[in-house]
């Protein structure tokens, strides 16, 4: 009863807003349609869109998205594979943590955004530039919480892998990475997140394709309408990718965390 | 004074290995830097760290465009203040009431959701069309970009609140209204913070994202200046004014919350 109550405020709500949206649009006419859409104008450019239109932007909805994807993807995984050892490394070697922590800190402040301009200087506004944006900033977050699950490890259990003869390799990988895979999941959810934004920044900045630079060339025509398509079309894939990152990780993680308990 | 001096001193002894370590690794830094400046040639240049130092010093006085670097930290600083103070105080009334009613969560949580997974950044187009190019438009980012985070946090803050506690507060006799000055708000406190301070960073990134994607001015401008110009000396000095700034945005922070959680951390 509670929930059925609470599934038709919910609604509500959400028709609320689209009727008030068309009202202001279509019907009152209230805000111009190069600023705001109105919802069916939206809908007719989605269409138009996934049919496979190529106005404004010289490209269709899939070309878009595929060249986005590849990037995304391509910069994530490197971030990935390079940042999670890393992290590990940093939070089980000592002297690796004094050597690379004091980097590691003095980077973290700058923004991956801002590297933008510097690396497009030096890769030029093609894939390389922006997969290198992507892989700093979703690295980042894979260090940092890699290193504090780690950490997190219980001096107890070191000590008891230890009284057991356990050589320093077995520790980490049978006590300390059981301890740190939450974390560790955790991080690449992060990063997944912090990629996807990295990448519209970047598209938005120079680009020749993608989503970002058809919302960048929309603008540049008015075309408020392709604006909003591609936003939408930006955040369901972010969602879509998160919650395909959470699939795996329950596929892989799930098993293991219940043999533990 | 002598004791002050003896405790620093003993801990300087203690992170001696530390303060060394962290000596290698910046004089490695600096080493591979300069050769790499020395080495490097045709599109990839790489200018000389002092170069860099020398002239983000010298920015200080002499402007870069219009204002020197100084100004254009504090136009940047001034946007993110404004965006952020206005997303925290907006951000703050919708989590609780979200976080106390059932009802508000029941209207609210089904947009906020449609609109969350959309990155703040992929406003940009759409923020300059409603704003115009000036900095309207970047404080709007940022709003966006804070108030996400503080929402979540102060959801999560006011719905997390013992329960036991509220029962005890009504059962002697607390008005509704007292519960909620009293118990809810001070024990979703710790939750804000957290959340605020999440929030200041992402709108540091946002503001430069913004910034450097469109603008007249601000750290942000620098580095893109700097792109179209060919001048990385320029971008290495923006990009400096942006680290140094995020790094005492966070510490500021960290500070605000030491003091003003502290009863939260001497319980745990």
């Amino acid at each position: 009863m509670k929930r059925k109550k609470y599934l038709w405020l919910s609604i509500v709500s959400v028709l609320c807003v689209l009727v008030l949206w068309e009202l202001v649009t279509d019907v009152l006419r209230l805000m111009p349609s190069y600023m705001l859409p109105s919802p069916l104008e939206v809908c007719k450019a989605f269409a138009y869109k996934v049919s496979g239109g190529v106005n404004p932007d010289g490209a269709s909805l899939w070309t878009h998205i595929a060249t986005s994807l590849k990037i995304a993807l391509g910069g994530y995984l490197a971030g990935v594979v390079i940042g999670v050892p890393l992290g590990i490394a940093m939070a089980w070697y000592k002297k690796v943590d004094l050597f690379v922590k004091p980097l590691f800190d003095l980077l973290r402040p700058i923004p991956p955004l801002a590297w933008i301009p510097l690396m497009i200087l030096w890769f030029g506004i093609g894939y390389g530039a922006k997969v290198v944006i992507i892989f700093i900033s979703s690295m980042i977050a894979c260090v940092v919480n890699s290193y504090a699950g780690i950490k997190q490890t219980r001096q107890v259990h070191i000590w008891v892998a230890k009284t057991f003869a356990a050589t320093n390799l077995q520790i980490l990988f049978r006590v300390a990475l059981p301890t740190a895979r939450p974390m560790i999941l955790t991080g690449l959810k992060t990063s997944l997140g912090s990629a996807w934004m990295a990448l519209v920044a970047a598209e938005l900045l120079a680009s020749t394709s993608g989503l970002g630079y058809m919302i960048q060339m929309a603008r540049q025509m008015g075309r408020a309408d392709i604006i909003v398509v591609g936003m939408i079309v930006i955040g369901l894939i972010g969602a879509a990718l998160s919650s395909l990152l959470d699939l795996l990780t329950s596929r892989i993680g799930g098993k293991k965390t219940k043999r533990r308990g | 004074m002598q004791r002050i001096g003896k405790t620093v001193w003993k801990r300087l002894k203690a992170n001696r290995q530390t303060l060394l370590w962290i000596v290698i690794s910046f004089a490695t830094l600096l080493i591979a830097w300069q050769v790499a400046s020395m080495l490097s040639q045709g599109r990839v240049q790489i200018p000389a760290p002092l170069e860099v130092f020398e002239a983000f010093f010298r920015s200080m006085t002499v402007p870069i465009g219009k204002n020197t670097i100084l100004e254009h930290a504090g136009i940047s600083l001034w946007r993110v203040l404004l965006g952020f103070v206005v997303a925290s105080v907006i951000g703050m009334a919708i989590g609780i009431l979200m976080g106390v009613s059932p009802k508000a969560h029941a209207v609210i949580n089904p947009l906020f959701e449609f609109v969350r997974p959309i990155p703040p950044i992929a406003w940009i187009p759409l923020s300059i069309l409603w704003f115009g190019l000036g900095s309207s438009n970047k404080i709007f980012i940022i709003f966006l970009a804070s108030f996400t985070y503080v929402t979540i946090n102060s959801y999560e803050g006011a719905r997390n609140v013992d329960p036991k506690l509220i029962g005890a507060a009504r059962m002697l006799g607390a008005s509704r209204r007292r519960v909620f000055t009293h118990v809810i708000f001070p024990s979703s406190v710790p939750y804000i913070f957290a959340g605020l301070q999440i929030a200041l960073s992402v709108s540091w990134a946002a503001e430069v994202a913004a910034e450097i994607i469109y603008s007249q001015n601000g750290v942000g401008w620098i580095i893109t200046m700097g792109m179209n110009n060919g001048n990385i000396t320029q971008i290495m000095v923006g990009m400096i004014a942006i680290g140094v700034i995020g790094y005492l945005l966070s510490t500021l922070m960290r500070v605000v919350e030491g003091r003003l959680c502290r009863w939260n951390r001497q319980e745990t």
